[in-house]
């Protein structure tokens, strides 16, 4: 028997899922990608490194931050540009803010209605006034970070390679300091309505990956680290996670050095980093009472609950140090041009992105690898439907799909990433 | 058949309209009590233009409130029931062979259709391929290309009559609540034609010439707030050419800030080049 979910909607991009079942033993589930390829690496050579953000970040229009990030981290390193305590401490903040405005979107937006059984957006909009209220309130504060640092929500423009073209004034700081205070306790109170939401009680053991770094909830740098055992610097990226293309696939899977399939994002930056939380976040974790390792996938939404707290709490320490710092050391610094290999992870709200790129000595690009984080979850997502199958594979089709519907936006996949 | 509904306010057309202090976006009353059926659709994109009207919050979804959504997969479940529609808003290029089949059946659909964004308007990043390697850059990223489709990339208008165009790379949220109700009216709404250094001037922002920084400012469309110059990056010109931008002026302008190559390279980012040397053929 095959089963065969048409498209997903209510993810970034757009797939499909298919499964075949022989006598009540599942064969395979595999995704069905429905997205054109736009060959991004392809058309970064040849391109001056200036250029690389300003292309890369439109790989994706739910995370751009983060693939601008990345990329200027890449080109950065390639250079050996390092930069100043102000320009990192506005890059996390960007990078916070992300993490706020995608989970937030995720969270209330594309999972939600899963698990109150309602299909339509604007039903559950309806019948949940306030919560589509605190969430829209959630992700304005991420929003308001990305249009003052950044400079546009959807592809910012003032991070570049050296530091930022332009910085928020004091009074800019003010007012965000001002709104993330008043987040705070509508996340906590979206957050308590969020712990009363049921979502199916389904483990399978599997690796976490994220990165690590002593003193902090890692997203902007560290070494990676895993469940397993795993510590490597960023550099050795590229050794331990291989990306696999078989034929006629666009997503180019990636698989670790044991040979399976690992899992990242909040679910595990939570299971391995959940000790270095901030006050509040680790408080709401402790409501939920659960024991790690966590190997419930559908858990991945309470986690980005946690990391929307942790979030909020992080913009705020940033936005309040930096009214110490002076800002214009984050302003674009000279440097020196030169050829170089630079690579580069952040933590994506999906989990770690990688860059790997080559320029020339003139600062244009000899080859550019990306991989993005559902390219290195898809192989754990289709192993968890797999074994989530046969304990829904009795319920009529429709009902059936909805539940596999519900554990595949879990992951909160980002097709349009994965291609690329 | 499915119809959405909101009650982030209160319901019915009639309860928004004409109020004094409404700052909402006003849609005449369609002559019967029906609500235009629009879909939203995504070809092959990255859904940033679908992410900036999500990012208008209550402003979209009190707008949202005023139409009959057939299909928009970002919010919903439900399949698209294939029934004709008013409006049909594309983002994004069609790539795939489904890419082509959905375009071509929306704008058999639907009364009028209007593309959102760069991608769909002018070709946008996925073009950089054309003017490079071309087909062959897919050898640059997979190992088996056998069966992955690898078109030319080119813009919904060489598929499909397009009525309106909301340009940018994002397009611009304010611009889309501006001209979205016309639309949904029935009405093609049209964008002064006037560069970015209208806007750029009004908020007060020095002028990148005088630095010695390039901008395409002069030549380009304005309505995007001049959102670029004032985060001091200069304009590349993802809204595309004004009716009367004079590329040739631009060019000169241009000579001492930057190399033709890297006018050359800039404008292939969004798809601006074939525009630019289109309007520069003799006898243009």
């Amino acid at each position: 028997m095959n089963i065969k979910i048409n498209h997903i909607a209510k993810m970034e991009g757009h797939a499909g899922f298919m499964m075949s079942v022989l006598h009540g033993d599942v064969q395979s589930a595999k995704i069905e990608v429905q997205e054109g390829i736009r060959l991004i690496e392809g058309i970064l050579i040849g391109r001056h490194f200036k250029d690389v953000p300003v292309i890369a970040q439109r790989i994706c229009g739910i995370c751009p931050v983060v693939h601008n990030l990345t990329a200027i981290k890449a080109v950065e390193n390639a250079f050996g540009i390092i930069e100043t305590q102000e320009t990192e401490a506005l890059r996390k903040l960007l990078e916070w803010a992300q993490f706020i405005h995608s989970h937030a979107l995720h969270l209330f937006f594309l999972s939600l209605a899963d698990f109150l059984d309602i299909e339509n957006d604007l039903q559950l909009v309806s019948e949940y006034p306030k919560q589509a209220k605190q969430a829209i309130q959630l992700r304005e504060f991420g929003m308001l970070i990305v249009r003052t640092v950044g400079g546009r929500v959807v592809h910012p423009l003032t991070n570049e390679a050296g530091g930022f073209k332009k910085v928020p004034t004091v009074e800019e700081l003010q007012e965000m300091i001002q709104m993330g205070e008043k987040a705070l306790p509508v996340a906590l109170e979206l957050g308590a309505f969020f712990r009363g939401v049921r979502v199916p009680d389904f483990t399978r053991a599997t690796e976490y990956v994220c990165l690590e770094k002593n003193g902090e909830y890692a997203i902007y740098d560290g070494d990676l680290v895993s469940n397993k055992g795993l510590r490597i610097p960023v550099s050795k990226f590229e050794a331990n996670f291989h990306e696999l293309h078989r034929p006629k696939e666009m997503i180019k899977r990636v698989e670790s050095d044991l040979k399976t399939s690992y899992n990242i994002g909040a679910i595990a930056r939570v299971n391995i980093q959940r000790d270095k939380l901030n006050t509040e976040a680790e408080k709401y974790l402790g409501t939920f009472g659960f024991q790690f390792p966590d190997y419930n996938p559908f858990h991945n939404i309470y986690y980005q609950m946690v990391e929307v707290i942790q979030a909020i709490e992080d913009s705020l320490k940033i936005l309040k140090n930096l009214g110490h710092l002076d800002l214009q050391n984050a302003l674009s610094q000279p440097f020196e041009v030169k050829e170089g290999i630079g690579v580069a992870a952040v933590e994506a709200p999906r989990g770690t992105l990688f860059y790997h790129l080559d320029i020339d000595a003139r600062g244009y690009v000899k080859n550019a690898n990306i991989i993005t984080p559902t390219a290195q979850s898809l192989s754990n997502m289709e192993d968890d439907v797999k074994a989530y199958l046969p304990r829904v594979l009795e319920l009529p089709p429709h009902e059936r799909e909805k539940k596999l519907r519900a554990l595949i936006r879990a992951y909160d996949p980002c097709i349009s990433c994965a291609v690329h | 058949m499915h119809a959405t509904t909101i009650h982030l306010k209160p319901q019915g057309n009639s309860a928004n309209q004409g109020h004094p202090d409404s700052t909402e976006p006003s849609v005449q009353a369609p002559v019967s009590e029906r609500k235009p059926k629009v879909a939203i659709v995504s070809l092959t994109s990255c859904e940033g233009c679908q992410f900036v009207l999500l990012d208008l919050g209550e402003k979209f979804l009190n707008l949202v409130n005023q139409i009959e959504m057939v299909d928009f997969r970002l919010l919903e479940d439900l399949e698209d029931p294939g029934e004709a529609l008013d409006l049909a808003i594309v983002e994004g290029n069609p790539v795939t062979s489904e890419n082509m089949k959905t375009l071509l059946s929306l704008r058999e659909r639907a009364k009028l259709l209007a593309v959102l964004g760069n991608c769909a308007a002018m070709g946008g990043i996925p073009e950089i391929k054309n003017y490079h390697e071309g087909p062959n850059t897919i050898k640059r990223v997979y190992k088996y290309i056998q069966g992955i489709e690898n078109p030319e990339v080119r813009e919904v208008d060489n598929f499909v009559k397009v009525d309106f165009t909301f340009p940018g790379c994002p397009v611009t949220g304010e611009e889309v609540l501006k001209y979205l109700p016309e639309l949904i009216a029935g009405r093609i709404p049209e964008i002064p034609d006037k560069p970015v250094c209208v806007e750029c001037l009004r908020k007060g922002n020095k002028c990148l010439f005088l630095e010695k920084k390039p901008c395409f400012g002069p030549m380009i469309l304005g309505g995007c707030d001049a959102v670029c110059p004032t985060a001091r990056m200069m304009c590349q010109g993802c809204r595309g050419l004004r009716k009367t931008g004079n590329t040739k002026a631009m060019r000169a302008t241009l000579k001492t800030m930057m190399t033709d190559q890297e006018f050359e390279d800039t404008t292939e980012i969004y798809g601006l080049r074939d525009d630019i040397e289109a309007r520069e053929q003799p006898g243009n």
